[in-house]
């Protein structure tokens, strides 16, 4: 019985090899999206952590326009309009602290890795 | 410059008898305008008149801090009020006209529209750091008078769902504008 399972585990170990190699191969780890909601003067979560070059999407649901801007001018999603959304892309690691520019009680972060 | 805040807190008053909610006969007292008049429940349309004043008197003071001050901070608030509460408005508008609700001038909304009238005149008569000091002053009150009139007398009162819904969905605005002109307030104090 032990004998039987050695080849299965050693194969499994190769399937996982070959899948990160061919991963690597393709450029890496797929980068994903990540949905903040900003609804009631709050962006939702507000902390997020995400892997460089995931994008994030803020959904504004207020009635009034935001903004995602990051304190240190690493990115700015521009105005985002009533019931609008914006979209970037992470491009380094890193804590940033963002703010809404047009409310800033509004407070978010996003953990680069 | 506080007559918008004391119009606001009539309000106040004027919903929680409406509401059934005043408890004592000092209460009372200590508001004479509001007991002389007999309490009448605010109706959604009452409501929806005294939002639209309440969103349309601080667009304009926003327009006026945009004609007299100069500066940034200031400004950027000013400009921010004005698209806020017109989104506000607009919303709603887009709702009273959907619940063929026709907004209905009152008491209170028309008291509104008076004193912010005075409070503009007086904030016309200054310049420099004494119109952004006065303007922001105002700003303060009227914020933290506009909060409580929300949460004391314009949702209890509300009947229909969804204007409910809306006067809770505003109410983050406002907590928002509130500590952003405190905020300022001490900025142009230093």
């Amino acid at each position: 019985m032990a004998r039987s399972r050695v080849p299965r585990a050693i194969a499994r170990g190769a399937a996982l090899l070959l899948g990160a190699i061919l991963l690597w191969g393709m450029g890496g780890v797929p980068s994903r999206t990540h949905v903040l909601r900003i609804t009631g003067f709050q962006f939702v979560p507000p902390r997020i952590h995400v892997a460089v070059g995931d994008t994030l999407t803020w959904v504004n649901e207020d009635i009034v326009p935001h903004t995602a801007t990051a304190a240190t001018g690493a990115w700015d999603s521009g105005t985002i309009a009533a019931k609008g959304r914006a979209t970037l892309v992470i491009r380094a690691p890193g804590r940033v602290e963002y703010q809404c520019a047009l409310h800033p009680t509004m407070k978010g972060m996003v953990v680069a890795e | 410059m506080r007559s918008l805040a004391l119009s606001l807190a009539a309000l106040l008053v004027a919903g929680a008898c409406a509401s059934g909610s005043m408890e004592n006969a000092d209460s009372m007292a200590a508001a004479p305008q509001a007991q002389q008049r007999p309490a009448q429940p605010l109706t959604d349309a009452n409501i929806a008149a005294i939002v639209v004043a309440a969103n349309t008197i601080d667009i304009e003071n926003g327009k006026l801090a945009l004609e007299r001050s100069g500066t940034d901070n200031i400004r950027r608030f000013a400009q921010t009020m004005i698209t806020d509460h017109s989104g506000v408005n607009q919303a709603a508008v887009d709702l009273v006209t959907k619940l063929k609700v026709t907004p209905v001038d009152n008491a209170t909304s028309n008291g509104l529209v008076e004193s912010a009238n005075a409070t503009r005149a007086s904030l016309r008569a200054r310049s420099g750091a004494d119109f952004d000091r006065a303007y922001i002053a105002n700003e303060v009150d009227y914020h933290r008078a506009v909060l409580s009139a929300i949460d004391d007398a314009l949702i209890p009162n509300a009947q229909n769902a969804e204007l409910r819904a809306l006067l809770v969905s505003v109410r983050p605005a406002i907590a928002a504008h509130l500590q952003h002109a405190e905020s300022l307030k001490q900025q142009v104090a230093n």
